[in-house]
């Protein structure tokens, strides 16, 4: 066994204390199990251990395992936090305490239900929104949009709708039909989007008591967020914005250096290059020698080549 | 065969009764939540007082009760009052001041970047963390220096 720079052994035996739900019989228990760690070992393999070991009736969820999908959210030494992005030995806690996300009705054990967490997100509309009905329902062509726009929204972009913002925020846990964060934060996004017109329609959700007037800005879900996405921000400055409009101010989206379907002209790109080997027959020939050369030491290139030569000759 | 039991899901909110889960949880590096705990526990402070305030004013009509009334607040346990009420007076203007530069006029938050490993969220590490520091640090100094004005009638300090 290894020794790390603390002088502990490299691998040690953790506590992990699983918060459990059974919603048949409504018990609600706290359970030990005991997993070997060592360096690297995150939360989410030590439960998959758990179930594969010690007991297949714990249930969790996940899928990408490398923090992209956003299945794994659990309250982990109570902070949200992504189960396959933390490892046990950094948390530094001889036991570790995981429970189900909060805010999020429990279905089993730590699996919690996103319905009104997506639904929400549905509600603001996340995506582009045109003024002209056509060009929403049959888009033709795709929009461009110059790089520094996009620089102002891609902090947004990278949301992975794990809810961890959402289950760190204490307004929804007192208003269930507070938007939330990962939904607004989306809502600044996507107003903040030059292509995008659609701010007067997404009004109707986020102008509301239940929207962003909520916040209080106790900025905890951009401390949870393991994207950096930063929704306090997104949510102020959407704030801000709101007040701006209702104080009169001129809509502060410039005029628009984007380039929109009814406003780009086709671009014709040309025909395709010309082949580079005009005459078959030299080409032919060096397919030969090469396959004649390759015949020794790797017979099957030299075979495919020859399969390939024939196709070419026989058209 | 077991009957099948149509399974309950557990609603894992604080809301009146609920779960005080949510509004414990240990997010690091987020003093602003400390602030937002505080903010609402004074509001609520205020706001219960605000008609004892109004109760307590209208007696300045009647001089003799007023009398009764300033002699009951020699009382200790009312000047302790007292000193919370103004402690929370003041956390409450101030943050109030920073909430209406952040939240009114989107200020102190930073700029939408890209973001960059290691994600530091740029609106807990901008000029409104710094105001906060300074809301916390003059809330404090302003609270004890009053709470000593306060009490040394008392010989307490
Ligand atoms: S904003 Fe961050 S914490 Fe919230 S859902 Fe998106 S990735 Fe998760
Ligand atoms: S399993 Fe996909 S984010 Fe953790």
């Amino acid at each position: 066994m290894g020794i790390n720079a603390n002088g502990r052994p490299a691998t040690r035996v953790v506590k992990i204390r699983v918060r459990r739900y059974d919603p048949e019989t409504g018990r609600r228990w706290w359970q030990e199990y005991r997993v070997e760690a060592k360096k690297g070992t995150t939360v989410l393999d030590a439960l998959l251990k758990i179930k594969a070991e010690q007991d297949h009736t714990l249930a969790m969820r996940y899928s990408c395992r490398m923090g992209a999908c956003g299945s794994c959210g659990m309250l982990i030494n109570k902070m949200p936090r992504l189960a396959c992005e933390t490892q046990l030995l950094e948390l530094g806690t001889d036991t570790v305490t995981i429970e189900p996300l909060p805010n999020f009705p429990v279905l089993r054990d730590l699996i919690t239900d996103f319905g009104d967490f997506f639904k929400k997100h549905r509600d603001i509309m996340p995506y582009i929104v045109r003024e002209s009905k056509k060009e929403n329902e049959e888009p033709y062509r795709e929009y461009y949009m110059p790089p520094d726009e996009l620089n102002k929204i891609i902090r947004y972009s990278y949301c992975i709708m794990c809810g961890l913002c959402y289950a760190a925020c204490p307004v929804v846990a007192i208003d269930k039909k507070f938007l939330g964060p990962q939904a607004l934060g989306q809502a600044y996004r996507w107003v903040t989007d030059v292509r995008d017109e659609g701010l007067r329609l997404r009004l109707e959700k986020v102008d509301d008591k239940h929207g962003v007037w909520r916040c209080h800005f106790a900025g905890s879900c951009s401390a949870a967020c393991p994207k950096g996405v930063d929704p306090a921000q997104g949510i102020q400055l959407l704030r801000s914005k709101l007040v701006a409009l209702t104080a009169g101010a001129r809509r502060d989206k410039k005029p628009t250096h984007v380039a929109t379907p009814t406003t780009v002209r086709y671009v014709d790109v040309g025909d395709a290059p010309k082949p580079t080997v005009e005459d078959k027959s030299l080409l032919v020939k060096h397919l030969e020698e090469t396959a004649q050369e390759l015949e020794q030491d790797l017979p099957y290139v030299a075979q495919a080549l020859r399969d390939y030569l024939r196709t070419i000759t026989s058209s | 065969m077991g009957e099948k039991r149509k399974p309950r899901f557990l609603e894992n909110r604080l809301g009146i009764m609920g779960n005080i889960v949510p509004w414990v949880l240990m997010i690091r590096d987020n003093p602003e939540r400390v602030a937002f705990v505080l903010h609402r526990l004074t509001g609520l402070l205020l706001i219960i007082y605000l008609p004892v305030h109004i109760f307590v004013t209208s007696m300045t009509v009647n001089p003799q009760k007023w009398e009764d009334f300033l002699r009951l607040e020699e009382n200790p346990l009312a000047q302790f009052f007292l000193w919370i009420l103004f402690g929370s007076i003041v956390f409450h203007g101030l943050n109030g001041i920073r909430l209406l530069l952040v939240e009114g006029l989107g200020k102190g938050i930073g700029k939408p970047e890209p973001p960059e490993p290691p994600y530091k969220p740029t609106s807990l590490s901008s000029a409104q963390r710094k105001w906060l520091y300074a809301v916390f640090a003059i809330w404090l100094i302003v609270w004890i220096v009053g709470g000593i004005i306060l009490f040394r009638e008392f010989g307490w300090v």
